[in-house]
């Protein structure tokens, strides 16, 4: 019972590294914009894609694909700002998250031309397992979860010890008092989308590696990384965190010892209990 | 002058759909014209809380797939003739409405979107899964069709369903609580400060909605005979959306012009197949961009400007 509990856990670490790579990057766009990203799902995949077929297909090493995906998805968060939602900046809400969706399915429809409709695993050759007790830990899954924990400490210290990354955390806290001292609010966009979508590249690379990627998946992940902001509380890094883990672990080792196939449902309940018991989620400030 | 008018439109739009089955000679697109006014009872319910209420709710199609599945399962399971069956359908979606709406009407904008969108997966997550009662993935056919299947007959009983219910939205939104809902979508604090419980309106157009979503999905399983889970999935959501957005959210002849594009649409888009998907979602970014008031928004423009000169020449 116990190291069942405790392989769960470890094998909710490696999702939950996902997770929480896919709401930070979804938590500074809302932060910055007050957008709801929703294509930063199939985007995110679109990374792993890209790096399966620089792999398979170029014949690249893996560790030589992922700077290529990584800097990709860059380039493409910062289209992406440019061309769908800088049109809409100042327009209501509600019109900036339909544009969302119409991107959502424009990226899930450009996967599928190019990439196909089947599901892809990209290769890692890591197949080692180590034994510690009677609980088995993939290699793989130890190197996701240091791959997390090294961007989420990068994507800190970036916010919070560069000159950029406070212009960044003003325009969050007060746009126009940020504009009054001088911050660039047509550089900052661009910066978070370009950073943003690079963090998702890297949780869709995770998720190619440890899972497998097929048509449709990035919607589910988008919605699970909007789950953790509603867990972890809305803007908020650190809920980000931590409700990325709380997440990734609770969806283990309820697919553990209730149901695999409702494990989705149980993430979402949990969400939802979140928001009657708790509305401004677990870390974030009352209204 | 004005008024008559557009009732005068309505009627004739009304003529035209009712001659549609002795004037299409493909029978075809008399199937889609009936898939296009099934959608038009979604659209306009997805209508009362997208555009009135200013509420995206994505959980449009899995209502319809709960209101599609209790119509075949009570049909199936207590014998009750199809009729009656369809009539409850909307009956049952609005209890899961209630239970659903509660929660996500406690949170704005984009986090309702996101809420409502988990519960279109759940919806599907449990079709999916609780295959004693509905089969799984394989899906339930041979649901029976009304007047053995006559398309014509089916025809006019969605024809005449789908007028009455413009109707009945067009009525509330003229009512006290269809201002009401208006107020909320512009200032839901300022509702709040007059002394307006805003969450019991949002909350009635919500469950509205979702019973307009129910009947369709009734009426859809019964003329296909066939319903599956993935019929019910988040696209479908975002169709009932689009649907909205095109025609002209806030409006009444919106939902109607926008349930024919998004049934439409995809078949004149057939010959790009593959690329039908990035098609679709390029014109939803480009119609939010550039005309983010839908079709009748630019009609009523032009109407506006041409009758602006024309006065002037008169005078």
């Amino acid at each position: 019972m116990l190291i069942e509990i405790l392989q769960q856990t470890i094998n909710g670490l490696a999702i939950g590294g996902v997770y929480v790579l896919i709401a930070l990057g979804l938590t500074t766009v809302f932060g910055i914009l007050g957008i709801a990203h929703f294509a930063h799902g199939s985007v995110s995949m679109f990374g792993g894609y890209l790096t399966f077929f620089l792999v398979t297909s170029q014949g690249l090493p893996v560790l030589a694909a992922i700077p290529i995906a990584l800097v990709a998805g860059f380039v493409l968060g910062l289209l992406i700002e440019i061309v769908a939602y800088r049109p809409v900046r100042h327009a209501n809400h509600i019109n900036a998250f339909i544009v969302a969706l119409g991107l959502t399915m424009m990226v899930e429809g450009i996967n599928l031309q190019l990439f196909g409709h089947e599901q892809i695993v990209i290769p890692t050759g890591l197949s080692k397992v180590f034994r510690l007790g009677g609980v088995t830990v993939p290699e793989l899954r130890i190197y996701v979860i240091i791959a997390a924990i090294v961007l989420v400490a990068a994507m800190m210290l970036f916010v919070e010890r560069t000159k950029t990354g406070q212009a960044i955390r003003a325009v969050a806290e007060n746009r126009d008092a940020a504009i009054l001292m001088g911050v660039n609010v047509n550089s900052i966009p661009l910066i978070v989308f370009g950073i943003s979508t690079s963090l998702g590249v890297a949780a869709g690379i995770m998720v190619g590696a440890l899972f497998a990627i097929a048509p449709g998946i990035g919607e589910g992940f988008v919605v699970k990384g909007f789950a953790v902001l509603i867990l972890g509380g809305l803007g908020s890094f650190p809920g980000a965190i931590l409700g990325g883990t709380v997440l990734g672990i609770t969806e283990s080792i309820a697919a553990g010892f209730i149901s695999s196939a409702y494990k989705d449902v149980i993430a979402f309940v949990v969400m939802i209990l979140v928001l009657l018991i708790r509305p401004q989620g677990l870390l974030g400030r009352s209204p | 002058m004005k008024r008559t008018l557009t009732l005068l439109a309505w009627l004739v739009a009304f003529a035209t759909l009712a001659m549609l089955p002795q004037l299409l000679t493909i029978k075809y697109y008399l199937h889609l014209s009936i898939l296009a006014l099934i959608w038009v009872i979604m659209a306009q319910g997805q209508n009362l809380i997208q555009g009135y209420t200013g509420y995206v709710s994505i959980v449009g199609a899995g209502f319809m797939g709960i209101g599609a599945y209790s119509s075949t399962l009570l049909g199936i399971h207590f014998h009750l003739p199809t009729w009656a069956t369809i009539a409850m359908a909307p009956l049952v979606t609005a209890l899961f409405a209630l239970a659903t709406g509660y929660p996500s009407l406690r949170v704005k904008g984009h986090y309702f979107a996101i809420v409502t969108l988990a519960f279109n997966l759940i919806i599907v997550i449990v079709l999916v899964n609780y295959k004693e009662l509905t089969n799984g993935e394989t899906g339930i056919s041979n649901i029976p069709k009304p007047w053995g299947g006559s398309r014509d007959a089916y025809f006019y009983l969605v024809l005449i369903l789908a007028a009455c219910l413009t109707l009945l939205a067009a009525l509330i939104a003229r009512s006290r609580v269809g201002e009401i809902l208006l107020a909320i979508r512009q200032n839901e604090d300022l509702v709040g400060s007059i002394g307006i419980a805003a969450w019991k309106y949002k909350l009635f157009a919500f469950v509205t909605s979702a019973m307009y979503a129910g009947l369709a999905g009734a009426l859809y399983a019964h003329f296909q005979g066939f319903i599956n889970p993935e019929i019910f999935g988040v696209a479908q959501s975002l169709d009932a959306i689009l649907a909205v957005i095109l025609g002209g959210s806030g409006t009444i002849a919106g939902p109607v012009i926008g349930a024919f594009l998004v049934v439409f649409l995809p078949e004149l888009l057939r010959f790009a197949d593959s690329f039908r998907l990035i098609l679709y979602g390029l014109i939803l970014v480009l119609a939010t961009i550039f005309m983010p008031i839908g079709i009748v928004g630019i009609c009523k423009t032009l109407i506006a400007r041409l009758s602006r000169k024309g006065l002037r020449h008169g005078a």
